[in-house]
C-alpha cells in the first residue's frame, strides 16, 4: 500500500471515543457518593433543628405544650411515671409548702409509662426551654428500662426520645459496657448475646431496636405529620382536660379501689416484698443517667431531688449510699410510711387511690419543707 | 432484614464495596453467596439448610440429566426434582391447609375425624427460591439450559439475596448466562438503579406502610364499616399490595443492578390494564410467564378443543392462587381471575368484527377491569370467607351494615395516586434527571431522601409477599 494512502486514511477515521478507566469510573462513582451523603446528613439535620416538638400520645405533647407556654409560672416541676402522674397533687402540695411559710407553684408532669430514658429526655427538652422560675425539680427514681413491649415498639412514644445521650446508655446497660468513656463490652456477655443464650434471648433483638430508634430518630422517620399538627392543633378542651386535670396542673386523680380479692392479693404480695426490702440497688447504668439529668438541672439553678414512690415493685430498691447527685426522698420502706401501703388507699400494687395521693403528697411536701429548712434542699 | 430497614443499608453497602473492590469473578461470586446466606440467616439461619439442600438436589438432578441419554432416566430424574422441590413446599406452606381443609371436608360428610395440625413455621420466600431451583432443572431437562457444573453457581443462582424471598422469579436461562464474565463497574448504571430504589422505597415505605392501618383496621372488622368506607378499604388495599410488592421489586432490580446482574420485569403498570388477560401480562410477569411456560403449556395449552384449553387455563389460575396461600380464599381468588380471563376470550370471540363492541369497549374497558381486580382481591385479604362475603356485600352490593367511616380526603389520595400512577406510565418523571451533572444529582437525592423519610411511618410493616 503506498503511504501517501495509508497517511491519508489514518486522516479520515475519527478518533474513538476514549472510555474512562474503571478505576477513574469508581472514584467519580465515590466522591458523588460523599456528596449524596452529605447533602443527606446536612438535610437530616437541619429539618431535625426546625422540626416541632413531635405528636407524642399519652398526654406528653399536652403536657408540654401546656408548660412551654407557661413556663415562667412554676417553680417545683415533678416528672415521672403513672406513680407520679396520679399521685402528686400540685394543688395539695402548694397548699402545703403555703402553710409551712416555703410557698410553691408546682407542675405534676407525670406522664403514664414514662421510665427512664424517656423521662430523661424529657427533662432536657423542659429545661430547655429555660423557665426562669423553676427552682425545684423532683425526678422519679427508678431503674434504666430497657425493655419495651412489642406492641409499644411500633408507636412514635418509642422513638421521640432515642438520641445519642439514651441510646448509648442503654447500649451500655444491654451489653455491659460500664459507663467509662471507652466502651468495653463484657466479652462473655457479647458471646451470650451473640448466640442468644442463658438471660440474653432477647438482647440481639433490644440492640437492633434501639440502634434502629437511634437511626430513625436522627433522619427524622416520620415526621412529616408534626408539621400541620404544629399550625392545626388538633386538641380540644376535653382532650386537653384529660392530660391537665381540671385545675391545669398536670394531675389527674383516679379514686377506683381494689376489689376484697385484690386487696387480699396485694396484702400477700406486700408480705413479699417487704421480705427483700432494700436488697436492690440501682446499676450504674442509671446512676449515671441520673448523675447528667442532675447536672443539666444545675446548669441552670435549680434543684434535683429524687423521689421514690410507694410502689410494690419500689420496695426492694436500697437508698443507701447509692452515688446518685442529689436528695433522694425515699418513700418505698411500708414500716416508716405504713398508711400509703394500706389496701384501703390502694388501687394496685403500683398506684394510690385519690385519698391516697392527697396523703403521700402532704407527707412529700412536708419532708420537702423540713429538708429545706434543713438546708438539704437549696 | 428487609429492604427499607437501616440495617439493610449497612448491609448492602459492605456487601457492594467488598464485591467491586474484588477483582477476581469467582471470588466475587463466592462473596455473593456468602452474603445471600447471611441474608436469609437474618430471618432464621436454620432454613439456610433448606435452600442448600433444595440447591444440592437440583444441582445433582442437573449433572444426571447431563449425563442420562435415555428417557426414561431423563423423566425420572425430572420427576425427582419437582417431587422433592413441591414435596418441600408442600410440607411448609400447605400441610396444615391440607389436614385442616380434609378433617373439615369429612365432618362435613358426617365422618368427624380428630387430626392433628403441626406447628410449622414457613421458611420465607420458599415459594420464590423453590420456583427459580425448579426452572433450572426443567430447562436442563428441556434441553434449554446446559448443566452447570460450578456448584458455587448454581446456589449463587437460587439463592442471590436481592430476589429471594419476593421475587421476581428469575430463570436459569436469564440468570446463568451472567455469571459468566465479571462485571465491569463502568457499565453499571448507577443513577438508573439508585433512581429505581428511591421509587421502590417510596412506594413500599411511604404509600404501602402508610396505607396500611386503615387496610388493616377495615378488614379486621368489616361489618362495622359504611359501603363507601368498604370502597376506600378495598381500594386502599389495591394500593397498598401494588405499591408493596412492586416497591420491593423495584429495590431488588435496583440493588441486582448496582451489583452487575440484571433481573427480569414484574410489573408493566398493572392498573392500567384494559382487560384481565391485559392485566397478567402486566401483574408479576414472573410468575404468570412462569405458570405459562412451565405448568399452561405443558397441560396443553391451547391446543385441543375449547374446553380443554379452558380447563387448563382454570387449572393454572387455580394453582396460580393456591401458589399465594395455604387457603381457601386464595384458591377462589385465583378461580375468579380463571374465570374473568375465560369470560374475557369468550367476549373478544364473540365481539371479534363488531364495530360497537370495540367503541363502547374503549369507554368501559379500564373500569369493568378495575373493577373486576378489585372484587378478586377482596379474596385476596380477607380474613375467611364469611368476612370476604361481608365486605362482598359492602362493595358490590353497596350494603353496609356499620356505622364507622373514613375521612373523605382519602378518595383524594386515591384519585392522586391514580393520577401519578397514570403520569408514570406516560414517562412523565423519567429520565429528566439523566441530564443533571453527576454532583448535582448526588446532592438532590441525598436531599430527597432525606425528605422522604419524613413520611415514612415509625413501624415498619413486614412485605406481603413475604408470607408466599
Amino acid at each position: 500500500m503506498p503511504v501517501r494512502e495509508s497517511v491519508s486514511k489514518v486522516h479520515v477515521e475519527s478518533p474513538a471515543p476514549r472510555k474512562p478507566t474503571e478505576h477513574k469510573t469508581i472514584i467519580w462513582a465515590l466522591t458523588n457518593s460523599a456528596i449524596g451523603v452529605a447533602a443527606f446528613l446536612i438535610t437530616c439535620v437541619g429539618l431535625h433543628a426546625i422540626l416541632p416538638f413531635p405528636e407524642i400520645d399519652g398526654g406528653v405533647s399536652q403536657k408540654f405544650r401546656f408548660f412551654a407556654a407557661h413556663k415562667d409560672e412554676f417553680d417545683t416541676l415533678f416528672i415521672g411515671s403513672s406513680r407520679i402522674y396520679f399521685q402528686i397533687s400540685p394543688a395539695i402540695f402548694d397548699r402545703v409548702t403555703r402553710e409551712s411559710g416555703l410557698p410553691t407553684h408546682s407542675f405534676n408532669f407525670g406522664i403514664g409509662g414514662m421510665y427512664l430514658p424517656e423521662s430523661a429526655y424529657l427533662l432536657e427538652q423542659i429545661l430547655n426551654l429555660k423557665p426562669r422560675n423553676l427552682k425545684w425539680v423532683f425526678i422519679e427514681y427508678d431503674e434504666l428500662q430497657t425493655k419495651w413491649s412489642p406492641e409499644n415498639q411500633t408507636s412514635r412514644r418509642a422513638l421521640y426520645w432515642a438520641d445519642w445521650k439514651r441510646v448509648s446508655l442503654l447500649l451500655r446497660k444491654l451489653s455491659d459496657a460500664g459507663t467509662a468513656p471507652l466502651w468495653l463490652p463484657n466479652p462473655a456477655k457479647l458471646r451470650d448475646i451473640m448466640l442468644r443464650q442463658k438471660k440474653e434471648k432477647n438482647t440481639r433483638s433490644l440492640l437492633t431496636f434501639y440502634a434502629g430508634q437511634l437511626e430513625k430518630n436522627y433522619t427524622n422517620v416520620a415526621r412529616a405529620a408534626d408539621i400541620p399538627d404544629h399550625f392545626l392543633s388538633r386538641d380540644t378542651k376535653e382532650r386537653r382536660a384529660s392530660y391537665l386535670g381540671a385545675a391545669s396542673d398536670g394531675y389527674v386523680t383516679r379514686p377506683n379501689r381494689m376489689s376484697a380479692g385484690q386487696a387480699a392479693a396485694y396484702e400477700r404480695g406486700l408480705a413479699d416484698a417487704m421480705a427483700q426490702a432494700g436488697t436492690r440497688r440501682l446499676s450504674p447504668y442509671t446512676v449515671e443517667a441520673y448523675r447528667q439529668c442532675a447536672q443539666e438541672v444545675r446548669n441552670i439553678g435549680v434543684a434535683p431531688i429524687f423521689l421514690i414512690t410507694p410502689s410494690m415493685t419500689q420496695i426492694n430498691i436500697a437508698t443507701e449510699s447509692v452515688g446518685v447527685p442529689g436528695v433522694v426522698m425515699a418513700f418505698n420502706n411500708p414500716r416508716d410510711y405504713p398508711s400509703l401501703y394500706r389496701s384501703s388507699v390502694r388501687r394496685d400494687g403500683q398506684h394510690l387511690t385519690k385519698s391516697g395521693a392527697e396523703e403521700f403528697t402532704r407527707i412529700v411536701a412536708a419532708n420537702f419543707v423540713e429538708l429545706a429548712r434543713a438546708g438539704e434542699i437549696k | 432484614m428487609s429492604f427499607v430497614e437501616f440495617r439493610f443499608l449497612w448491609f448492602f453497602l459492605a456487601v457492594f464495596i467488598v464485591y467491586w473492590t474484588m477483582r477476581n469473578n469467582a471470588a466475587r461470586k463466592v462473596w455473593l453467596l456468602l452474603c445471600s446466606y447471611c441474608f436469609y440467616a437474618a430471618w432464621n439461619w436454620k432454613f439456610t439448610f433448606l435452600v442448600l439442600g433444595s440447591t444440592t438436589v437440583d444441582y445433582i438432578v442437573g449433572q444426571m440429566l447431563g449425563r442420562s441419554e435415555r428417557p426414561a432416566w431423563r423423566r425420572f430424574w425430572i420427576a425427582t426434582s419437582v417431587c422433592v422441590n413441591l414435596g418441600v413446599l408442600a410440607f411448609f406452606k400447605y400441610f396444615n391447609f391440607f389436614v385442616s381443609s380434609a378433617s373439615g371436608f369429612l365432618a362435613w360428610l358426617g365422618l368427624p375425624a380428630s387430626v392433628n395440625t403441626l406447628n410449622i413455621i414457613l421458611p420465607v420466600g420458599i415459594s420464590f427460591y423453590t420456583f427459580h431451583s425448579m426452572s433450572y432443572t426443567i430447562d436442563v431437562y428441556r434441553g434449554k439450559q446446559r448443566p452447570i457444573s460450578n456448584f458455587v453457581d448454581l446456589s449463587l443462582f437460587v439463592s442471590f439475596f436481592p430476589p429471594l424471598v419476593a421475587g421476581p422469579i428469575v430463570r436459569a436461562v436469564y440468570f446463568l448466562p451472567q455469571l459468566v464474565s465479571a462485571k465491569k463497574f463502568s457499565n453499571v448504571d448507577v443513577r438508573g438503579a439508585v433512581m429505581l430504589f428511591l421509587a421502590g422505597f417510596i412506594k413500599k415505605a411511604c404509600i404501602a406502610d402508610g396505607v396500611a392501618p386503615t387496610v388493616d383496621r377495615y378488614f379486621a372488622h368489616p361489618a362495622d364499616f359504611t359501603a363507601a368506607s368498604a370502597w376506600i378499604g378495598v381500594l386502599f388495599y389495591a394500593i397498598q399490595i401494588y405499591c408493596d410488592f412492586s416497591g420491593y421489586t423495584d429495590m431488588a432490580i435496583a440493588a441486582a443492578r448496582l451489583l452487575g446482574y440484571q433481573l427480569p420485569n414484574n410489573f408493566q403498570f398493572p392498573y392500567l390494564a384494559r382487560n384481565v388477560s391485559d392485566f397478567w401480562r402486566r401483574w408479576h410477569i414472573s410468575l404468570s410467564s412462569w405458570l405459562r411456560d412451565y405448568l399452561y403449556i405443558p397441560l396443553g395449552g391451547n391446543r385441543g378443543s375449547r374446553g380443554f384449553a379452558y380447563r387448563n387455563v382454570m387449572i393454572t389460575m387455580l394453582l396460580g392462587g393456591l401458589w399465594h396461600g395455604a387457603a381457601w380464599t386464595f384458591v377462589i381468588w385465583g378461580a375468579l381471575h380463571g374465570t374473568a380471563l375465560l369470560i374475557h376470550r369468550e367476549w373478544t370471540r364473540f365481539t371479534e368484527g363488531l364495530k360497537w363492541a370495540a367503541r363502547g369497549m374503549r369507554w368501559f374497558a379500564w373500569p369493568i377491569t378495575i373493577y373486576a381486580v378489585c372484587v378478586a382481591w377482596i379474596l385476596f385479604r380477607a380474613h375467611d370467607l364469611g368476612s370476604a362475603g361481608t365486605i362482598l356485600k359492602q362493595f358490590v352490593l353497596f350494603r353496609g351494615g356499620g356505622n364507622e367511616h373514613f375521612h373523605r380526603w382519602f378518595l383524594l389520595l386515591i384519585g392522586g395516586l391514580a393520577l401519578i400512577h397514570w403520569l408514570n406510565s406516560r414517562r412523565w418523571f423519567a429520565e429528566s434527571w439523566r441530564q443533571w451533572p453527576a454532583p448535582v444529582f448526588a446532592a438532590a437525592y441525598g436531599c430527597t431522601f432525606a425528605v422522604v423519610l419524613l413520611f415514612v411511618p415509625p413501624h415498619y410493616t413486614p412485605f406481603i409477599y413475604f408470607q408466599f
